[in-house]
């Protein structure tokens, strides 16, 4: 059993076709359910991509939904959230910094995290370097909000590690097109496993590279059942 | 003897991977890196690294020859021929330092007379741009001598200094948000190949050997510093067919390298 938390659905503008690729990619590596995002959602247009996403959710029984935020445009935020977390289908949300030019550092995310934490819901939030300290610093200033730090730093996992140990209602998710050797093997040794998942960043990336690097860790049986399900489906409630 | 992950857990890797194994991995480094944290890449400890994921041989050059004294450094290489563990074994690769192009040039005759088939570019770790002369240089006299060019860098700019002169290289650093440029230089440069490293896209290389031919790709692990379960991964269960598999796992790295 796995469930991927940091998943997408859609097009990218690379040389790719992911058109099929969700449920074949994950067939492939056990991968039972994901929670995904639109492309278009997080890269461009949020109620457009929320809309079309919910569309999708409807007719299959493998994939549920974050709502994507854009931090610029708080009131179609709270106005996605209220439509499509009833729904059941939608579990999280979503940000991303880069493409919304929101760093965790900005008035607009901390804003944006704020309108989750009241819609009692996690937040995925994309991290790279150190970020992921800003991002616990955020988390610690707002009372309820929980957070998934989305690649936990990609490079900057040490910054991760230091950031999950500063706020207990921080999680980490390995997901990087990069494996440096002992990055996953790392950071299970020093960060409570109950606040460790699992995610692939797939349609973007195929599985292969957090499945590679998780499998590199050699992890125990109960800490690997931690990672790969039960820690996402607690945190998620599903 | 295979590396162990969490066999038996949802993270079994070599249940995917299966029989896979690699004949020549065209990316694997001796040495540390001064700057970053990381294995301390002893040979032997590397060959053992090799060995636990079915990778028969690797082509490696030094981090020593890299990042301080060329001459030195390829010594240590080619005294890897030597080396043995577990099956698996090293095909020795030189190295050249850009910063310093005429020591390079003459560097490239001594690999190609001690019967080195292979010269590796360090161009970010020397700070080297692909538009500086001496990338031009090198990569002349690689060609020259025959020599088949394994480079890093942005595969966007470092095709330059290679393209037009009959080149055969490799780019190590090829990602997949830059597949696209790779497939459009390689269609007019039938000597640009690319490891798959990083072509970690769910159909990066199936795209890739139907553009340019899957003799266009190699396995490359950057063992010891990144981990080689990645790109197994990713080759044991993609699209590829059993021979063009085959020829990604090795027997295209054996033509240009062995």
């Amino acid at each position: 059993m796995i469930i991927d938390v940091h998943a997408h659905w859609g097009p990218w503008f690379f040389t790719m076709d992911v058109a099929e690729a969700n449920l074949a990619t994950m067939d492939r590596y056990g991968i039972d359910l994901a929670i995904v995002s639109a492309t278009e959602a997080v890269i461009y247009d949020a109620p457009a991509g929320n809309r079309a996403l919910a569309r999708l959710l409807e007719g299959q029984d493998r994939l549920l939904g974050y709502v994507t935020v854009n931090p610029r445009r708080l009131r179609e935020a709270a106005r996605d959230l209220d439509a499509y977390l009833p729904t059941g289908r939608f579990v999280g949300v979503k940000i991303h910094t880069d493409y919304t030019g929101s760093p965790v550092t900005s008035p607009q995310l901390r804003e944006a995290l704020a309108l989750v934490a009241e819609a009692g819901c996690p937040a995925l939030v994309h991290t790279w370097g150190a970020s992921v300290l800003d991002l616990a610093q955020v988390c610690l200033d707002t009372p309820g909000l929980r957070v998934i730090a989305g690649h936990m730093g990609a490079d900057g996992f040490r910054h991760a590690i230091e950031a999950a140990a500063g706020c207990d209602r921080l999680y980490l998710e390995p997901c990087w097109s990069h494996a440096p050797a002992g990055r996953i093997a790392e950071v299970a040794a020093a960060v409570d496993g109950h606040r460790l998942l699992f995610g692939t960043d797939a349609t973007l990336i195929d599985p292969s590279s957090a499945f590679g690097a998780v499998a590199a860790a050699g992890l125990s049986a109960e800490a690997a059942e931690r990672v790969a399900w039960r820690n996402a489906a607690g945190l998620f409630g599903i | 003897m295979t590396t162990k992950d969490g066999t038996g857990t949802a993270f079994d890797a070599w249940r995917l991977i299966g029989g896979l194994e690699v004949t020549l991995d065209v990316d694997v480094l001796v040495g540390a890196y001064p700057d970053r944290d990381g294995p301390p890449g002893l040979p032997d400890e590397v060959l053992r690294t090799l060995a636990r994921h079915r990778i028969r041989a690797g082509a490696a050059a030094s981090l020593r020859a890299a990042l301080f004294d060329v001459r030195s450094g390829n010594d240590e290489a080619l005294a890897l021929r030597a080396l043995r563990a577990e099956g698996s074994t090293f095909v020795p690769v030189g190295a050249v330092d850009l910063r310093d192009p005429i020591r390079a040039a003459r560097e490239l005759e001594r690999l190609a007379a001690a019967g080195v088939r292979a010269v590796r570019l360090f161009p970010e770790e020397q700070g080297v741009e692909a538009g500086f002369p001496s990338v031009r240089h090198v990569a002349r006299r690689a060609t020259d001598l025959d020599l088949t060019v394994l480079t890093g860098g942005d595969v966007r700019r470092f095709w330059r200094p290679f393209a037009g002169i009959g080149a055969r290289v490799v780019f190590l650093d090829t990602h997949f948000y830059h597949l696209g440029d790779f497939l459009v230089v390689a269609a007019d440069e039938p000597g640009f190949h690319t490891s798959t490293r990083l072509l970690n896209s769910p159909d990066a290389l199936e795209a890739a050997a139907a553009e340019v031919g899957a003799d266009r790709l190699l396995y490359g692990s950057r063992a010891p510093h990144f981990e080689p379960l990645v790109p197994l991964l990713r080759l044991a269960t993609g699209g590829l067919k059993p021979d063009e598999v085959a020829a990604v796992a090795g027997g295209n790295a054996g033509r240009l390298l062995s």
